[in-house]
């Protein structure tokens, strides 16, 4: 217990001091102000015009289509605010920036992740926020204390799916000295494969992100199940229960994973 | 018990070989060339608590490798490294509790703010009462004189200011032993001074045993009682500054100036070096002479009109070692 409250007290101060850090640079916060919402106003406008053109995708109009874009931001904001560190893996290995981790009584993960709260990730959240209370309203959501601690389960869980693989990727740095190009891709395929039904992809690739990389459980398959739609995966309980869980366990493998990299790291020059 | 005691430690690094042009970056891509070097090849010794060792070698000698496995950040590849009787690899976090470690080239310190926020961070890190927290800070600002500039940016702070920072940092959790990776690297004399000064007085006032990288010999002439000399990730010296320095230049030299033109005489237990005008060099061995046996011998036989006893260059001793051993 005096453990957990230790931990917490780092945490705190280490999202003081990281919140007094990005004050120092004002007007870097304005240009992720303009920046960031415009990129995902964007990607909604991008579904509006493929749902008028065409016809709504495997059966979603674009209320739906925009409920699971919203619903998948909504994780996506908290990743950026909470495990951004992950994306600069390359630059700490590369920089020898594990050495000072190591060099303190403290899990090195938990100092890697936590030492940099990235508060002006909370930019990314605006757009998610303002396009799911949009779409909610939109499909008649309805917000009763059941659903809404549903919606905070998949939000949890999906910040652990996404933040795990973000983990896992950035790790490969402790083998390769690389991982970035990696996370570019990674936040690629995670964008796309969280916007779209994923019945849209072929078995293959929905296996795939269903066992192998759970994304389908940050916004696919909760969606389908907050929207009422014929489930395409048949579980017990209800689906916010199982993307928490996804999510642990993904946390869990990552975590380990990076332990692993840990040991094969080699710290830099002198 | 020493305080660290290190066996038959080695660490070794995969190193793929590259040579120039497209063909071979290519040839290299499929079959890479690996060549496993060793950073450290051998090393055994132990450190008693309270000393003041400097831990010395040339450039890529394996010293940062070295303190690296000691302080927990490397795994070695084999052998055997209890540091307070702990492993630092298997209880690392036991161990660093008791470490303070400064890097010279990097700097634990938060640049962007107040050089006063990373102890406040620090205090929480290591679970620091308040009390003892302000104690420690009033006593490391008695040597290292911080409060000047404690409410400064990082940024800010010269070279000196900084390093006194760090090493304040790296003293908030009072450790036991303190490793200094190269701390007075491009500092001023009066940096080095002061940095120079509170090691001695950290050493004397608490016991506390310091192991110390560096280039610089003054450092070691002024502050080690005894020196590690790597070359190569072996051991090629191990004892006080004195007796390696004597053992590899044990020449003094005694520089005659003389009053009036004269020839200088042979002695038997000094060789002449040159004569040049009015100036003798007799270089002798101070285990067969004493400069003042000499001197008195001489006195007799020249007109002296001023001397000097030139002690062997550090310098050139340690330039010896390296020579000789690499």
């Amino acid at each position: 217990m005096s453990e957990i409250r230790h931990y917490l007290s780092v945490f705190g101060y280490y999202a003081k001091l990281a919140i007094q850090r990005q004050l120092e640079y004002p007007l870097f916060l304005v240009s992720w102000l303009i920046m960031i919402p415009t990129q995902y106003f964007a990607g909604i406008w991008m579904l509006r015009i493929i749902v008028d053109r065409f016809q709504p995708l495997e059966g979603w109009a674009f209320d739906d289509l925009a409920f699971l874009y919203g619903l998948g931001l909504l994780s996506h904001g908290l990743v950026v605010v909470f495990f951004i560190p992950t994306w600069g893996t390359e630059t700490a290995v590369i920089r020898g920036e594990f050495d000072r981790l190591l060099l303190r009584p403290l899990n090195v993960f938990f100092q890697f992740v936590t030492g940099y709260f990235n508060f002006i990730g909370l930019i990314d959240l605006i757009p998610g926020v303002v396009i799911f209370l949009y779409a909610a309203h939109a499909v008649d959501f309805s917000w009763e204390a059941g659903n809404i601690a549903k919606l905070i389960l998949v939000v949890i869980g999906g910040l652990f799916i996404r933040g795990s693989l973000y983990t896992i990727v950035g790790a490969v740095a402790f083998w390769t000295k690389r991982s970035r190009n990696l996370i570019g891709m990674s936040v690629a395929t995670l964008e796309r494969t969280t916007m779209y039904p994923l019945t849209l992809y072929p078995h293959v690739v929905q296996a795939v992100l269903t066992f192998l990389f759970p994304i389908g459980f940050i916004s696919f398959y909760p969606a389908e199940s907050f929207l009422g739609k014929p489930a395409s995966l048949e579980l017990p309980l209800d689906m916010a229960i199982w993307t928490l869980v996804a999510g642990i366990i993904c946390m869990v493998v990552a975590y380990s994973i990076f332990r692993l990299g840990l040991r094969r790291y080699e710290s830099a020059g002198s | 018990m020493a305080i660290i005691e290190v066996k038959d430690l080695i660490k070794e690094f995969v190193v793929v070989r590259k040579k120039t042009g497209l063909g071979n970056a290519i040839r290299s891509l499929v079959l890479p060339e690996k060549k496993i070097v060793r950073g450290v090849d051998g090393l055994s010794f132990d450190i008693e608590q309270g000393d003041i060792v400097g831990y010395i070698g040339p450039n890529g000698a394996g010293k940062s490798t070295t303190i690296k496995m000691l302080t927990g950040i490397l795994y070695p590849t084999a052998g055997s490294i209890r540091v307070c009787g702990l492993s630092p690899q298997k209880e690392r976090k036991a161990v660093v509790r008791q470490l303070g470690v400064v890097f010279g080239q990097r700097t634990q310190l938060y640049w962007d703010l107040r050089l006063g926020e990373t102890f406040e961070l620090l205090k929480r890190i290591y679970r620091i009462e308040d009390k003892r927290f302000k104690a420690t800070l009033d006593m490391l600002n008695d040597v290292l004189r911080i409060q000047d500039f404690i409410d400064t940016p990082v940024r800010q702070l010269s070279l000196g200011q900084r390093m006194r920072g760090d090493l304040a940092a790296s003293m908030i959790h009072e450790p036991t032993v303190l490793f200094l990776d190269e701390p007075t690297i491009g500092l001023d004399a009066d940096a080095k001074h002061a940095i120079r000064g509170f090691i001695r007085t950290m050493n004397r006032e608490r016991r506390m045993t310091v192991v110390l990288t560096t280039h610089d010999l003054d450092d070691v002439e002024q502050l080690c009682s005894r020196l590690l000399v790597v070359n190569h990730g072996r051991l090629v010296e191990d004892g006080p500054l004195d007796s390696i320095v004597g053992k590899l230049a044990p020449h003094r030299l005694l520089v005659i100036e003389l009053s009036e033109t004269a020839q200088a005489p042979e002695h038997a237990r000094a060789k002449i070096l040159r004569q040049d005008g009015l100036k003798v060099w007799y270089q002798f061995d101070k285990t067969a002479i004493s400069a003042s046996e000499l001197i008195s011998d001489l006195s007799g036989m020249l007109p002296i009109r001023d001397l000097s006893v030139q002690e062997p260059d550090i310098e050139d001793a340690i330039r010896e070692v390296y020579r000789t051993t690499g």
